[in-house]
């Protein structure tokens, strides 16, 4: 489970992003005070438009950046105190489908299972699991410079997935993709949770918020507008879409929710 | 395995197959000097041995001498005369280049000579063509020498009486001994000495450029830093990986630009003796010796280019810091060519300039132990400084997420 607590973070701001922004402030809040808890077996969606802060708070989760206030924590770790046992319990999976372009599939998830600590016989077995449902047997030896789109991002989903992580982060993981690639992602999010996971994703595509979250918060401008449950959320609708309703939330500062 | 050994593995697999990268750092410096060396010497015989066998056209003027005076230019191989009568269309031929060189007989040459004066030879010249000039100086100096013994044996005067003295070579153990107590290893590590660690030190840094640009700067820009740093390996083991695959690389490079260069004086024409002296100068001790002087330079150049690399938001803005800072650092490698720069106790302390010195020295085998062992412990300080540097660095999430 992950549970965030009071999670700040400010950016310190060069004199070049100060005149950028027009401001004599040194500093930029990206996240203020925003709190939320991801139940294992469950779906958190993380909503906002963008640079509301979401993969800054993503980013924070996965340790790859410090709080400058507040609390994390990742399956019973503290991310400052412990990050490196956070990290080992977390996948973390974007829609880039950023990988080494001159290594081959079957090398970049023997990598990431070695960082990861897995060991051999697991790891074949892991290997074998995700190369047959995701049909990836035919271009596993390929390396990931020749693959398609859709391709790499089984790539990526695989390595997501070979240290088995009890808590999966998914920032914006359809995003540039196709339809069918992004079905791979859907599915994906989809066996986490019937495997018991912690998921939490960030989107602004509100059909897939429908489809997938059980619990959702927007944030806007670094500050939390909305936390609750998806069916609380769909029950507030009062004959608006979602993504009407979500406009309207963040136009407002949350005074709807 | 170590995690950062597993990241180097990695890494060195990467680098390995990427084309552009072997050819750069592999290639390039194992076969430019041999191909390098040979087009020089190639080029320079041929030049050289065309210029020698062009054929020089001299215009002459006698001022009514006979031609007897002129017959030694006219006997020599590859030139041709031509007559003139007056010395201002000379000289114009000579400017406009219808002609190489004008010689002119001053007026009552035969007998300012037979009255054992000293007639002149007027010459004119192209400076630009100093090597025209030196064909013909050498045919006047023999006419020269061959008129002043034909003069001194007219007067009955001994022809030795022209020269003062003559210096010998020393009779030592029985043996002609020509005076020169330095051994030729000596010789070598003064005047050829600097080029070795040139030549190492310039290989060095492009062999560590690439690899440094592509795993920091390369990685952030493709986006699979990111990546990385969620696995739960910590940071600096992560650093430490790419560190080694930099370091390694720039060694490998540096390493193959020697061979390449041992290779082409195998492969180019260089007399057997000068030969046999390299081959005993490059003793595994002497290699090693450089090797333990030249890998904190190394080091150096691996932590001084990590940090930039981590700070630089893509691999062009990396490339554009680190291709002037090659010309800064290997500029002072130039010191190595310069005479009167020895290693003392203020050089011994100047990066680069220490390390070119220094082998200078191991190569002349004349090492001052104290002063190489400065230049050890002041390289050492460097490189771990570079490393603190880069461990810094690698540790800002500010610079690690530089061009979101």
């Amino acid at each position: 489970m992950i549970r965030v607590e009071n999670l700040r973070k400010e950016f310190k701001l060069s004199k070049q992003q100060k005149k950028e922004r027009n401001t004599t402030d040194s500093v930029a809040v990206a996240v203020n005070g925003v709190s939320f808890n991801c139940e294992p077996g469950r779906v958190f969606g993380l909503l906002g438009p963008n640079g509301a802060g979401k993969t800054t708070t993503l980013r924070m989760i996965s340790t790859m950046l410090v709080p400058s206030s507040g609390k994390i924590n990742v399956n019973g770790f503290d991310v400052v105190e412990e990050p490196a046992k956070a990290r080992a319990s977390i996948g973390f999976l974007t829609g880039s489908t950023h990988l080494y372009a001159r290594l081959t599939a079957d090398e970049i998830i023997d990598y990431f299972a070695d960082l990861n600590d897995v060991p051999k016989d697991l790891r074949e077995v892991r290997k074998e699991h995700y190369y047959s449902l995701l049909d990836m047997h035919d271009f596993k030896g390929k390396r990931l410079g020749q693959l398609s789109t859709g391709m790499k991002q089984k790539v990526s989903i695989t390595r997501t997935m070979i240290h088995d992580p009890q808590v999966v982060v998914f920032d914006e993981p359809t995003s540039g993709l196709d339809v069918i690639t992004a079905e791979n992602i859907i599915q994906l999010i989809r066996d986490c949770r019937e495997m018991g996971k912690t998921v939490i994703f960030s989107s602004h595509i509100m059909t897939e918020v429908d489809l997938l979250c059980d619990d959702l918060a927007i944030i806007n401008k670094g500050d939390l507008v909305y936390s609750g449950s998806m069916d609380d959320f769909r029950a507030g609708l009062n004959g608006k879409s979602l993504t009407q309703q979500f406009i309207d939330i963040v136009k407002e500062g949350g005074q709807n929710a | 395995m170590p995690k950062f050994l597993r990241v180097a593995k990695k890494e060195f697999l990467d680098m390995f197959r990427d084309r552009r990268s072997i050819i750069r750092m592999m290639l390039i410096p194992l076969i430019a000097f041999p191909i390098i060396i040979n087009l020089v010497v190639t080029i320079q015989s041929s030049v050289s041995e065309s210029a020698a066998k062009e054929e020089l056209k001299i215009g002459y003027i006698l001022n009514g001498e006979d031609e007897k005076w002129i017959k030694p230019i006219k006997e020599t191989q590859y030139i041709s005369l031509v007559a003139y009568t007056d010395k201002d269309k000379m000289r114009a031929d000579v400017k406009n280049e219808k002609i190489n060189m004008g010689i002119r007989l001053e007026e009552g040459f035969e007998s300012k000579f037979l009255d054992n004066k000293t007639p002149n030879i007027f010459v004119d010249f192209r400076g630009a063509e100093m090597e025209e000039k030196d064909r013909l100086d050498d045919i006047l100096d023999t006419m020269n020498d061959s008129l002043v013994q034909a003069r001194l044996k007219a007067q009955s005067i001994d022809t030795s009486i022209i020269q003062a003295f003559e210096y010998r070579m020393p009779i030592v153990n029985g043996m002609p001994y020509n005076g020169n107590t330095s051994e030729k290893q000596e010789i070598i590590g003064k005047y050829a000495g600097g080029f070795l660690p040139y030549i190492f030190i310039a290989f060095l840094f492009m062999g560590c450029m690439y690899p440094a640009i592509d795993l920091f700067a390369g990685e952030k820009e493709r986006g699979t830093m990111e990546t990385l740093l969620t696995t739960p390996v910590h940071r600096t083991q992560i650093l430490l990986g790419k560190m080694i695959v930099i370091l390694s690389f720039g060694l490998l490079s540096a390493t193959l630009a020697l061979t390449g260069l041992f290779l082409s004086l195998n492969i180019i024409d260089i007399n057997a003796e000068m030969m046999a002296v390299i081959n005993d100068i490059l003793s595994p001790t002497l290699i090693l010796t450089l090797y333990v002087l030249l890998i904190p330079l190394a080091i150096f150049f691996t932590g001084l280019m990590t940090p930039i690399s981590i700070y630089a938001k893509s691999y062009k803005e990396a490339q554009s810091t680190m291709v002037p800072l090659n010309i800064i650092v290997v500029l002072p490698a130039v010191a190595g060519f310069i005479p009167g720069i020895e290693l003392n106790y203020v050089t011994a302390f100047i990066p680069i300039v220490n390390v070119v010195l220094a082998t200078k020295q191991i190569i002349a085998g004349n090492m001052d132990i104290i002063l190489v062992g400065i230049t050890f412990i002041s390289l050492v300080l460097l490189a771990a400084i570079s490393v603190a540097i880069s461990y810094k660095q690698f540790g800002k999430e500010s610079n690690i997420l530089r061009g979101d």
